[in-house]
């Protein structure tokens, strides 16, 4: 397989989050690829958004390790900051900045953190607005846009910050069907240029279709992992059959 | 009864008495208003802080004195009326001997601390309640983007929590516009106590507080219908 010569990129060591006396995930352990795409599912309250959220520390693990791009991000001398930037988050209610225009959440980290000049910022931020498709609502806020737009906004807001992973957690679990596909849409083309990913979704279609590796958790552990094929074709694992049975 | 001609005939040989007491009024309702904020602001800092397990000891304790001291500071000046927290500074102070040369000038002081002590209190409330309105959502969306908490609080949080706060902070000024009237106690020559001047130097004691009471509602009506208007605009502006 290809993917195997491909160097990682993040590698998570026994994850374990406890939240006060629930263990939410209990060991997960796994390697993401560069230019990989991974999508995880699983059933509600099974622990995926928390093991997503723990890759770039929004949550703190309780134990074990996240090592990206060398380091190791669970190490207190490690500057989450400055690797955050890195990896761009995608989240399922947007968050867009609602103080700012469009374009304003998109120069905004550029400027700011990366100390990039204004001109330059505004030119990148107007080219990713034009790759999402919204080129010409960058005066716009975001409460007068529609959720997918919303939401096309908030992942080229994450590429602004040139990442070189993106996080998407439940991006289109909060948008109206119709609106589903224009998102979708955004991120199979990410996937088509190789950008790393990893995808929360419920979108079988989507994990299926575009996902190099589909990741099931349940009960806080990763219970089965493969290609597509063999994860749709021929889950072994019970727990994911009775999962599969019911969404597909 | 009340005597309209009673009332313009002290209004004509007092009026200088009236402006002088409620130039006072308002420019000690501003300051303390102000200092009040930025007192807010600290006392709201303190309140909110983060104490996690895994930092040094010394570090959890102070941050643990702060969040008491700002805890403690706002249950009590909520709790007691302001014009006995006037009464006790003011009296405290002068009688430890902190006093200017000029009485004037060390009662304004005084009263102005006290005010000052008392809207902050009020304001620290308002400025938390108007930072944890801020969906948490955006602190987390700041954070993914590389900023610090400051850089966050800075260009996300505080810009959107400024909106949430600006219409309770202007109510707070009308507020203190008229609990200053209690500063007339200890003799601060704001317009309540311009008006119990003219009461005693008259023997008249209806109509010189009724001018004061017409003086006041003009400021403080005027002030709330604009306050109003202003949070319509807010309230309708597009970020919002």
């Amino acid at each position: 397989m290809s993917q195997d010569k491909k160097e990682v990129i993040i590698q998570v060591k026994n994850l374990k989050k406890q939240f006060k006396h629930i263990e939410v995930l209990k060991g997960i352990d796994i390697e993401i690829r560069k230019g990989e795409v991974v999508a995880v599912i699983g059933p509600s309250g099974s622990g995926k958004s928390t093991f997503l959220r723990c890759l770039n520390l929004l949550e703190q693990p309780t134990s074990g390790q996240i090592i990206f791009e060398g380091s190791d991000l669970t190490d207190k001398r490690t500057n989450i900051n400055q690797l955050r930037q890195k990896m761009g988050m995608v989240f399922q209610s947007f968050n867009l900045f609602a103080n700012m225009t469009v374009l304003k959440n998109l120069t905004i980290g550029p400027m700011k953190i990366k100390g990039m000049k204004q001109p330059e910022a505004e030119k990148l931020a107007l080219s990713l607005l034009q790759r999402v498709g919204l080129g010409d609502r960058g005066d716009a806020y975001p409460i007068q846009m529609s959720g997918g737009q919303q939401q096309r906004v908030a992942i080229a807001r994450a590429l602004a910050m040139q990442p070189d992973v993106m996080l998407f957690d439940e991006p289109t679990s909060a948008l109206d069907p119709e609106m589903v596909s224009e998102v979708l849409d955004v991120m199979k083309q990410l996937a088509a240029e190789h950008m790393t990913m990893v995808v929360v979704t419920h979108e079988m279609g989507f994990a299926r279709e575009v996902a190099d590796r589909v990741i099931f958790i349940d009960q806080g552990v990763i219970q089965e992992e493969g290609t597509p094929e063999e994860f749709f074709g021929n889950p072994k694992n019970q727990r994911l059959k009775d999962f599969l049975s019911k969404v597909l | 009864m009340i005597s309209l001609e009673t009332m313009g005939k002290i209004w004509n040989s007092y009026s200088s008495f009236y402006w002088k007491g409620l130039g006072n009024t308002l420019w000690l309702s501003v300051v303390a208003v102000v200092l009040g904020v930025i007192l807010g602001l600290i006392v709201a800092s303190g309140r909110m802080l983060t104490i996690k397990k895994d930092e040094n000891i010394i570090l959890q304790l102070l941050k643990y004195a702060a969040k008491f001291i700002a805890v403690a500071y706002v249950e009590v000046l909520r709790a007691t009326p302001l014009l006995v927290q006037v009464m006790v500074i003011y009296f405290g102070a002068t009688s430890a001997g902190l006093k200017f040369e000029d009485s004037t000038a060390t009662r304004m002081f005084w009263c102005l601390i006290a005010v000052a002590l008392n809207s902050g209190a009020y304001l620290s409330e308002v400025i938390r309640s108007g930072i944890n309105a801020v969906p948490s959502g955006q602190m987390e969306a700041a954070r993914c983007v590389g900023m610090n908490h400051w850089q966050a609080m800075q260009y996300v949080i505080l810009p959107q929590a400024v909106r949430n706060i600006l219409p309770a902070l202007c109510n707070e000024f009308v507020t203190i516009i008229k609990e200053t009237s209690v500063l007339s106690m200890v003799g601060t020559a704001e317009l309540m106590f311009q008006a119990q001047t003219v009461a005693s130097a008259t023997y008249i004691f209806v109509e010189p507080y009724i001018i004061a009471a017409i003086m006041y509602f003009v400021i403080v009506f005027t002030l709330s219908k604009l306050i109003s208007a202003f949070e319509r605009r807010l309230s309708r502006s597009v970020t919002r």
